[in-house]
């Protein structure tokens, strides 16, 4: 029994020595989304960061906006790059302790609302959509392009069927007929359901109806106190990612075998993608009356539930001082106070509804 | 009502949770007090020894609620209400020094100085074992091997006090003396003096805590709250000039500009070279990007002397050791009736973190059950259980087939210029087959957990119709037990949600699919326990039957059947609750409404108190089941295991 006992011993010192060894390193843990190419995966790849931080970068993927949340609660993830503004806002509502530092991807088409052709259904006659099925995935972002598709075109939400569906079932349903319209992201999901349907809107009308959806770099407030220089520093390298493959495409191929997906899909995902530079975020996105403060409680309210209730001011989750840039006084503050206004008047349309 | 009850919530669980505590204790006492007093004749082994006990039911019951009211934080809340918000204050003070501690040895082993100093000549080191693979020319490497020595030298100028700064020195001890002061305006009776009115209003106005979700109310309303808030404030204002403090001495910033111009100077030097294999350009490149990052690091100016801070420091746990002693009663409290987590500040609200977050209050569970189980209100425009008032004419939709009416000769009418549909007898039974008629209503119940529940009663009545006779003909017949074997226990083992996709694309969206998913798993259990059963009768039974002039379908249905009963029983048992298990699944290809439904929305939002909600109604709903099977085999086999 004594040797067995010993071993026993060891083994047990073993495994707390190497829990502690774990827990001591500094490694920076960032989150991501498999299936959404952004040009920071080239140095993702080339380990710009480790070295532009003088640490180790653990890249873990996530299935969910959600788990990225959790995972910064938790305290195993320091940065969540590119989640969802859905899922965020829904921690904020809930008092996670989270920051929005910056914007990963601006998308129009990263997302869609995709109409079978075999119902017969375009934007024009878009009011067919009442009492038929529509599978889209609640909570999520592709959940707030939908109702703003449908308050755009005049459509009553509320005798539509919503069926709760992953994106990759939803194109099944939509590939047999079982509902009329599917929203998604993701592109092989996408490109499944375009095979057989179109989207509702263009992308150009899209941006009109302004549906525009942009995912966010978001930390917990704890790591942005402690490690700002880190912080800094991670947001310069993601710039310069961005800069550089605004000059040079040559490398999409490192993007697309990191992202899971063929060149020709990332491509495709690209071309809807924008990825505004550290300037252009500061004055026209993080600003105090920029894109995010804008849209930050209009999705607040869409999103609010009896335990999690929106928040009257979300100007405090914003904070652009990372991004090294300094805002410029606004010259489009014109089109801003336009912007506020139309959201606003959806908001009213929402709330009488 | 039940507004009343959430109004006096916290005597309400606070007696509660003495009364579990004296339930659990009588309970042991009790049932001490039976093993002494009670003569019992059954040996170890005799499942009578297992009988009764239901003293034990209370205590275990009482012990789940005991633990539930504990780790969620409902027993402090009932006895103290103030603390979240009191405990909120505290640590708006503590993340408030968060810049500071972060770079001081207090949380972390080491002081951030150092492990800054470790990774840059960590990092330098690598840099110079790179070098002789560079096909540098030798006036070359000594030339980069000049600039690493530099550059630990620039570190070493940032490390030694003798060139520190005097204002950088001075800003320190400002630093200081600024902490020392707050520490000693929080041992001070008197600070903050009395609450602005501004304050006051605030303090009347917040909530209680969790009134609405998990929140807690921000702006202090006790003098504990108001002291450590106005710390608070003080400290961040400390913490924003703290970190702006670099290293920034004369000496230190001019090794860097020399450093920057001669990197600068070798980079042109060596990409004026010609001639080099391309992976050695990129390589030397890669060389110089490294040592561009370390030098833009080392600029940082995080790097000080290592007794530069020691003051602070000192400072630093001084006032931690103040705060402690400020809160007083309220840490013990915390550590008594708040375990698992801690009460965060965040920038515009404190949240609970820990088991308090994702563990709601049995209160606040039972209050939005009440909630949800409103049928005005209900979850995303379902009720959880009501009833709807239904014509007939639905129920006939769903019973005939609606192809009978293409049986019909002739056309359906169309409209004709006055825009007139007469309607002839193919329409006529096309709108009695769809329902499409005028009929009297009758109230239907409705709602998720109805909808959950006839998912799975289908799936369990198909799984049972079919599965039983399957079973016992697999455990009789040779033919049988070889050709359905191969199929049954191939697909067994497969886990329902690897099977949804597929059953997405053959089924569709409807409730079949559901149904089918959960048929299948019920089938499985079904078929193994009949097939068990029909083995294991006892022969000399079916010998003797047989002797007495049984036929076979007397055997079968006065021999084998019984004796399976106990099998077949147990199997519709366990069928029961991998169904109710399987359900989330089933629920989660398409959701639309369901039990399992509710579950996955509120999950994508973190709803705690919904996502509990429906645990313990799917487990409630389990232990129905699980205790009218009980019943049912007690009723129908009272002899197992007496035989």
């Amino acid at each position: 029994m004594k040797p067995m006992k010993n071993l026993l011993k060891k083994a047990t010192f073993t495994a707390i020595g190497l829990t502690f060894a774990a827990s001591a390193s500094a490694d920076i843990n960032v989150a991501y989304f498999l299936e959404w190419a952004t040009p920071n995966q080239i140095a993702k790849v080339e380990k710009t960061y480790d070295e532009a931080l003088g640490e180790k970068v653990n890249w873990v993927n996530f299935a969910s906006g959600v788990a990225m949340t959790e995972a910064m609660l938790s305290g195993d993830i320091d940065i969540s790059f590119s989640q969802g503004m859905a899922p965020f806002v829904n921690a904020i509502n809930a008092n996670a302790p989270l920051k929005a530092v910056g914007i990963a991807v601006v998308y129009g088409a990263g997302g869609d609302c995709v109409v079978s052709n075999a119902s017969g259904i375009t934007k024009d006659n878009a009011s067919e959509l009442e009492g038929q099925s529509v599978a889209v995935p609640l909570n999520t972002m592709s959940d707030f392009e939908f109702r703003m598709t449908m308050v755009n075109l005049g459509v009553d939400v509320s005798k539509i069927t919503v069926v709760d569906q992953e994106p990759a079932d939803a194109a099944v349903s939509l590939t047999d007929g079982q509902v009329a319209m599917a929203c998604g992201f993701g592109e092989n999901s996408l490109s499944k359901m375009k095979e057989v349907g179109k989207p509702i809107f263009t992308l150009a009308e899209k941006t009109a109806a302004g549906i525009e959806s942009y995912d966010i770099v978001s930390v917990s407030e704890k790591f942005a106190e402690e490690n700002p220089e880190a912080l800094k520093t991670f947001m310069e390298v993601t710039s310069q990612a961005n800069a550089d493959f605004a000059k040079d495409q040559s490398k999409i191929s490192v993007i697309a075998s990191d992202a899971g997906m063929s060149v020709d899909k990332t491509k495709k995902q690209m071309a809807g993608f924008s990825f505004p530079s550290a300037e252009v975020q500061v004055n026209e996105y993080l600003s105090k009356d920029g894109k995010v403060a804008t849209l930050l409680p209009f999705m607040g309210k869409m999103f609010a539930t009896a335990a999690a209730p929106a928040k009257a001011d979300y100007s405090a989750v914003i904070d652009a001082s990372f991004l090294g840039a300094t805002p410029a006084v606004a010259a489009t503050l014109e089109s801003l106070a336009e912007r506020v206004m139309s959201l606003e008047a959806k908001v009213k349309t929402l709330e009488t509804k | 009502m039940l507004d009343f009850l959430f109004t006096y919530r916290g005597p309400i669980v606070g007696t509660l949770f003495l009364a579990l505590i004296a339930t659990i204790v009588w309970a042991v006492l009790y049932g001490r007090k039976l093993m002494r007093t009670e003569k019992s004749d059954a040996v170890f082994g005799n499942p009578e020894r297992a009988l009764g006990g239901w003293h034990w039911v209370i205590t275990g019951v009482s012990f789940i609620l005991l633990l539930w009211f504990y780790f969620s934080w409902d027993a402090a809340r009932a006895f103290r209400p103030v603390a979240a918000n009191e405990f909120c204050q505290v640590d708006k003070l503590s993340s408030a020094g968060n810049p500071i501690r972060s770079v001081l040895p207090l949380e972390k082993s080491f002081l951030k100085g150092t492990s800054l100093l470790v990774r840059e000549n960590r990092q330098l080191s690598d840099l110079a074992d790179d070098l002789e693979r560079l096909g540098f020319s030798d006036t070359e490497k000594a030339e980069a091997k000049e600039i690493v020595s530099l550059m630990r030298l620039a570190i070493v100028g940032a490390t030694s006090p003798q060139y520190l700064d005097a204002s950088t020195q001075t800003r320190f001890v400002d630093i200081e003396s600024r902490i020392t002061a707050l520490t000693a305006k929080l041992a001070n009776e008197g600070y903050p003096g009395a609450p602005t009115a501004a304050q006051e209003e605030a303090a009347a106005n917040i909530a209680r805590w969790g009134d609405s979700g998990n929140e807690i109310p921000y702006a202090p309303a006790t003098p504990l709250g108001y002291k450590f808030a106005a710390a608070a404030v003080e400290m961040k204002a400390i913490s924003k000039d703290f970190i702006k403090i670099k290293n920034t001495n004369e000496h230190f910033l001019g090794q860097v500009d020399e450093l920057k111009s001669q990197i600068a100077a070798f980079d042109t030097k060596a990409k004026a070279a010609t001639g080099l294999d391309e992976l050695l350009v990129e390589n030397r490149a890669d060389f110089f990007k490294g040592l561009t990052h370390v030098l833009r690091r080392v600029d940082d100016g995080n790097i000080f002397p290592p007794d530069a801070l020691n003051g602070i420091q000192t400072a630093l746990v001084a006032l931690d050791g103040e705060q402690k002693s400020q809160q007083g009663g309220l840490k013990y409290f915390g550590a008594l009736m708040m375990p698992g987590g801690e009460i965060r500040a965040g920038s515009n609200s404190c949240s609970e973190q820990g088991s308090g977050r994702w563990l709601p209050k049995p209160s606040d569970t039972l209050r939005t059950f009440v909630r949800i189980s409103n049928p005005e209100i209900g979850y995303k425009g379902n009720p959880l259980l009501w009833y709807k008032m239904k014509p007939f004419g639905e129920m006939v939709d769903l019973v005939v087939p609606d192809f009978i009416s293409s049986f019909v000769p002739g056309d359906f009418p169309r409209h004709d210029e006055n825009g007139v549909v007469t309607p002839n007898l193919k329409s006529k039974v096309h709108d009695f087959v769809t329902g499409n008629f005028v009929s009297f209503k009758v109230p239907m119940p409705a709602g998720h957990v109805w909808d959950s529940l006839i998912r799975v009663v289908a799936g369990l009545f198909f799984g049972i119709l079919l599965g039983v006779p399957l079973g016992l003909f697999m455990g009789l017949s040779r033919f049988s037990k070889g050709f359905f074997d191969p199929i049954i226990e191939l697909y067994r083992p497969v886990p329902p949600l690897a099977w949804a996709p597929l059953i997405l694309t053959i089924f569709g969206i409807q409730d079949d699919g559901k149904i089918f998913l959960l048929f299948m798993v019920a089938f499985a259990i079904m078929v193994v326990s009949a097939r068990t059963g029909a083995t294991g009768t006892n022969l000399s039974k079916i010998h003797a039957a047989h002797s007495l002039g049984a036929s076979k379908g007397q055997i079968l249905r006065k021999v084998i059947l019984p004796n399976s009963l106990p099998e077949i029983l147990t199997g519709i048992r366990i069928a029961i609750g991998v169904c109710w298990g399987t359900l989330v699944a089933a629920e989660m290809l398409a959701g639309t409404t369901g039990i399992g439904f509710v579950e996955n929305v509120a999950r994508k939002q973190s709803d705690y108190e919904i996502i509990w909600t429906t645990i313990i109604i799917l487990g409630l709903l389990g232990l129905l089941f699980d205790l009218m099977m009980r019943w049912v085999i007690d009723k129908t086999i009272p002899w197992r295991g007496k035989g």
